[in-house]
């Protein structure tokens, strides 16, 4: 499994497809985020954003290889893990960019609640934009797995469906991503610090879920 | 390959209610076999090697005893942001090799297949061909028990095709089992043990072979020179299509297909007293004259085969 998780991440990083998602969430923190603002509420828009980036690197991931060389890994090490692999490190890599942005944003906010009255400590804070920002890559994983090969193919359906799919797990009542990020933000009102677990667990659940099936399709429908 | 690898009414469709492309498939692949795939376009040769690989599963029907597999495909479009080494390199660690001795195995293939020249060339940038000879090396990087090639031959030059031949001998000399679909039908003429037809999603036994080659395709005469009174070893005579005794005492002629000249020479120097192979000839039509005496000459296995080739 690390050698196909090694391989997985060397496509990512040198197929350089994974620019445009990188630097539209940069972008999109540029313009919502300044140094100053609230640290709860900054951190659950970077948490938030994390969500359809995720969806969009499992997208790039699944079709970073021809069909040709998928079937040669797949015959090496089964379909299913070949594609767990490649989730895998699309998650990976939404994490590690989910984390790196909530600490910058951790740092150059300022730890007090919506109307700067009260303190909000601000390593306790950066662990709950931690959180949220990790159920939003699960999140995001889980809609990106269930909107791309093997389970939708062609991209004029799976596309929008990514986006509506990333869309409501953003807003949609019960969706643990819109739970976690509710949390910070109320939070942010009251000035204290929420501690997303559940909605992480409930993540975890949902994302497995989706990875399992999709990885379970992978030698069900062709290439 | 320790055991069988069975294929028990394996049949295949592509969605819920799709028309069935293969059905009641029933195959065994025993180590060391050689099996032909035959069928006209379109018959699901292709499908049917792709559930042996695993890539695909089957609709119905099962699969028993599944060895450590490689496949390859017919077309390697080669989009990879990788060098052929380093894509190499990869592969070999996704078989299970560590990462130093895959990058190892990737150098031995590219130079047996005669693409060390291209070793550091990003992929995107290879010709056709020499991405199939990438194609080819990365399934054979870890020394699979089953191998399955699918036109795999296709788009390669004339030196990687002999090789690749000599390849597929060799893996069944050492007990892998090797699945093929090649549309020239002189590819490993007589070697296989069997050769099958796809036909309307079924499979038909065509031929069925103990092993035993049939004399076509182009052959080798290999002479040697064994203790007196003894026979050639059993791994050299399953390949060879006649074994005489000549005039000298323990010295042999035998007929073998040029595929598995290799394999034969092998199994005559390793034998345990070892073999002297005396002399290596492309084989003549007519009757082969009776040599004038034993020639001292010990050719290297490869150039004699060279030889026989050109």
């Amino acid at each position: 499994m690390t050698a196909l998780l090694r391989y997985q991440a060397a496509l990512l990083v040198r197929s350089q497809r994974w620019l445009p998602p990188f630097i539209l969430y940069a972008v999109f923190l540029a313009v919502g985020v300044q140094g100053g603002q609230p640290v709860l509420d900054s951190l659950g828009y970077t948490a938030a954003a994390v969500l359809p980036v995720a969806a969009w690197l499992v997208r790039i991931c699944a079709g970073n290889e021809p069909p040709a060389a998928r079937a040669a890994v797949a015959a090496a090490v089964g379909p299913g893990r070949a594609h767990l692999a490649c989730l895998l490190v699309a998650l990976g890599a939404a994490a590690a960019l989910g984390t790196a942005a909530t600490v910058v944003v951790t740092l150059i906010s300022d730890p007090t609640n919506t109307d700067h009255q009260i303190e909000v400590a601000r390593l306790p804070a950066g662990a709950a934009g931690l959180l949220a920002a990790l159920v939003c890559a699960l999140l995001g994983t889980a809609v990106g797995a269930l909107t791309t090969w093997p389970l939708l193919r062609s991209p004029g359906r799976a596309v929008p469906a990514m986006m509506l799919g990333a869309l409501l797990a953003m807003v949609m009542t019960g969706s643990p991503a819109k739970s976690a990020i509710t949390s910070l933000v109320t939070g942010s009102r009251a000035g204290t610090i929420p501690v997303p677990v559940l909605p992480l667990v409930a993540a975890v659940l949902l994302t497995a879920t989706a990875t399992a099936l999709a990885c379970a399709l992978t030698s069900r429908r062709s290439s | 390959m320790q055991g069988e690898f069975r294929l028990i009414g394996v049949g295949r469709r592509y969605g819920v209610r799709g028309p069935w492309v293969l059905r009641g498939v029933h195959l065994t692949l025993t180590a060391g076999s050689l099996t032909r795939i035959e069928g006209a376009n379109g018959t699901g040769k292709s499908t049917l090697l792709r559930v042996l690989a695993g890539i695909d599963a089957p609709s119905e029907g099962s699969l028993t005893g599944r060895p450590r597999t490689a496949y390859v495909p017919e077309r390697f479009p080669a989009a990879l942001p990788f060098t052929a080494h380093g894509y190499l390199t990869h592969l070999g660690a996704v078989h299970g090799l560590a990462r130093t001795a895959a990058a190892r195995a990737a150098d031995e293939w590219l130079e047996r297949l005669g693409a060390t020249g291209y070793g550091r060339t990003p992929m995107a940038q290879l010709s056709k061909g020499s991405s199939q000879k990438v194609a080819v090396a990365q399934a054979l990087l870890a020394d699979p028990e089953l191998l399955v090639l699918d036109e795999a031959w296709t788009g390669l030059d004339a030196a990687a095709r002999g090789e690749l031949e000599r390849v597929v001998a060799e893996r069944t000399a050492s007990g892998a089992s090797v699945v093929f679909v090649d549309h020239d039908p002189a590819r490993l003429a007589g070697a296989p043990n069997a050769t099958y037809t796809v036909t309307e999603g079924g499979l038909d036994l065509r031929a069925a072979q103990a092993g035993s080659p049939e004399p076509s395709g182009p052959h080798l005469v290999v002479e040697a020179q064994g203790p007196p009174g003894a026979r050639p070893p059993a791994e050299a005579l399953r390949w060879a299509t006649s074994s005489t005794e000549t005039a000298t005492p323990g010295h042999h002629r035998l007929s073998v297909p040029g595929t598995h000249s290799d394999v034969v020479l092998r199994a005559l120097l390793t034998a345990r007293p070892p073999w002297h192979v005396a002399r290596v000839e492309p084989e003549t039509t007519g009757t082969p004259e009776e040599p004038a005496g034993v020639a001292v000459l010990a050719l290297p296995a490869r150039s004699a085969t060279d030889e026989g080739r050109r």
